[in-house]
């Protein structure tokens, strides 16, 4: 067992078979981060995320009204949402990127010197 | 598991095991991620699909960016596939002669070279309040290179443009996802055949990367960083306005100021061209603590296609101004570096701010003015700092 192997805990272990000794592609795919537990997390996953990372959900900070002409808008751009889905997808986006949510802490890409800020 | 420390320990041993260092630590110290991207060094990661890099503003610290700095904007994904051997660049629509170049045809066209201060019409907009939707630029969509290749004029004018043409459409080669429409866009023809605006091939003296738009991009100076499209592949020229999301409703700005939070009907709207007035203070940092003594307070202003005359510096929330010292280095469309020699005098706690005014009598506003979509967000600039 990999994790044995190089005494990592068995999460790691797994983090490494299949992302980080596969190279840089690999690695850099999973730093996609996810979205947030709820009840549409699933379908949010699979409507949103067919054509951008959960990243561009995350770093929004918007009304319930904005919420619906992004949904709206993403839904004529080919995002596939059942309608009876509509209005739980923009609840579920509304609570949880809303303006009164903390500020999002974007990722830094790594420096050439090799220190991270 | 015993510890987080013992966690920590093993994750950093897997790390160097795997050589993967930066991704597999900042995987296990989620306060400090990090993203490994190649070519780029120590840039706000905004999106990681499509890419959309910030520069950092401690990074306007040179007059030309190094090209590992220089912000990223891509609105769709980066073609897969680019050799100048199988690229083209036709230049049709409103022409007497249609025309494809190969890449061996467009090298043979002189080389003219233009500083310029690009900068993506979005930059800042998560300062805009209420917020609005899109990239949450920080302060950082903004760098400067020297771009070089053939003025766009050349092409249009062995072309030989119709008395029909009016404006001139740029079509790139990014991948559209699902039914989203593509990124094309397009300049009126008087600033397509101004002779600073060029069909750039290279960037800082070295040929384009592929994020930056490989093998050739448009570059239209001093305008919005959407006007230059990447990865040219075909230049038409239009009896109007090209027709497409990205003219209307995307990139359009308010005839009118209204108040912050207010809905703007599509025909009081005008489509974005050249950039704002602004500065942006890249030291100290915001939050920063410094020792009492002199403090280098410093940055960088811009106008697009204005010049920069002057930028001035407030230590009490803007009662006074002074003058800050502009930099040598200065060209038509490129930002101007500054810098302003600070003695705080008493410990405490300081607002710091930029005011920049450019040759057009524009000045930086208290408050920006607020549209839908947050584009050209250039109020006065600030940060707080406490002088220990």
């Amino acid at each position: 067992m990999l994790h044995k192997l190089l005494g990592v805990p068995p999460v790691l272990a797994l983090l490494l078979a299949t992302t980080g000794l596969q190279g840089q592609k690999a690695v850099s795919a999973n730093v996609t981060a996810d979205l947030p537990a709820g009840p549409m997390q699933a379908k949010a996953t699979t409507t949103c995320l067919e054509c951008h990372e959960a990243r561009i959900i995350l770093q929004q900070r918007l009304s319930k009204g904005a919420w619906t002409k992004e949904v709206d808008k993403m839904a004529k751009w080919g995002a596939v949402v059942d309608p009876a889905d509509r209005d739980a997808l923009i609840d579920y986006l509304s609570t949880n990127f809303s303006p009164d949510q903390p500020q999002y802490e974007p990722q830094r890409t790594s420096e050439k010197s090799g220190k991270s800020k | 598991m015993n510890s987080r420390r013992q966690f920590i320990k093993n994750s950093a041993r897997a790390a160097l095991v795997a050589g993967a260092v930066p991704s597999l630590i900042s995987w296990a110290f989620p306060q400090k991620p990090v993203v490994e991207v190649p070519g780029e060094d120590g840039m706000i990661l905004r999106s990681f699909r499509f890419i959309d890099l910030e520069t950092p503003v401690e990074y306007f610290n040179t007059w030309l960016t190094p090209t590992g700095h220089f912000f990223v904007r891509n609105h769709m994904y980066e073609p897969v596939e680019l050799d100048r051997g199988s690229w083209r660049l036709s230049i049709g629509g409103e022409v007497e002669k249609p025309l494809t170049l190969s890449w061996a045809e467009l090298s043979r066209i002189e080389s003219h070279s233009v500083v310029n201060t690009l900068e993506c019409a979005g930059n800042g907009r998560s300062l805009q309040r209420p917020q609005v939707p899109g990239i949450q630029w920080g302060k950082g969509a903004v760098s400067t290179a020297r771009f070089s290749g053939p003025r766009l004029r050349e092409l249009l004018q062995r072309a030989g443009v119709k008395s029909t043409g009016k404006h001139v459409m740029f079509r790139g080669l990014d991948e559209v996802p699902g039914k989203v429409p593509p990124f094309i866009r397009s300049i009126p023809i008087e600033k397509a055949l101004d002779s600073d605006t060029l069909v750039a091939v290279q960037m800082n003296g070295a040929p384009l990367t592929k994020h930056h738009g490989f093998p050739a991009r448009a570059l239209v100076p001093g305008w919005i960083g959407a006007a230059s499209c990447k990865w040219l592949t075909e230049i038409k020229v239009l009896d109007a306005e090209f027709v497409g999301n990205f003219m209307s409703p995307a990139y359009r700005f308010p005839n009118q100021p209204g108040k912050p939070g207010d809905a703007v009907k599509p025909e009081d709207t005008h489509p974005l061209t050249a950039l704002s007035v602004k500065s942006v203070i890249a030291g100290p940092s915001n939050d920063a603590t410094l020792k009492n003594g002199r403090v280098a307070v410093h940055g960088a202003a811009w106008a697009g296609e204005a010049d920069i005359v002057k930028v001035e510096i407030s230590t009490d929330g803007g009662a006074t101004w002074s003058p800050a010292r502009l930099g040598r280095d200065q060209s038509h469309y490129a930002w101007r570096l500054w810098s302003y020699d600070w003695k705080p005098g008493k410990p405490g706690d300081y607002i710091v701010q930029s005011r920049a005014t450019d040759n057009q009598g524009r000045t930086q506003p208290v408050a920006p003015i607020w549209n839908p979509s947050g584009y050209l967000y250039n109020a006065i600039d600030q940060v707080n700092v406490h002088v220990a």
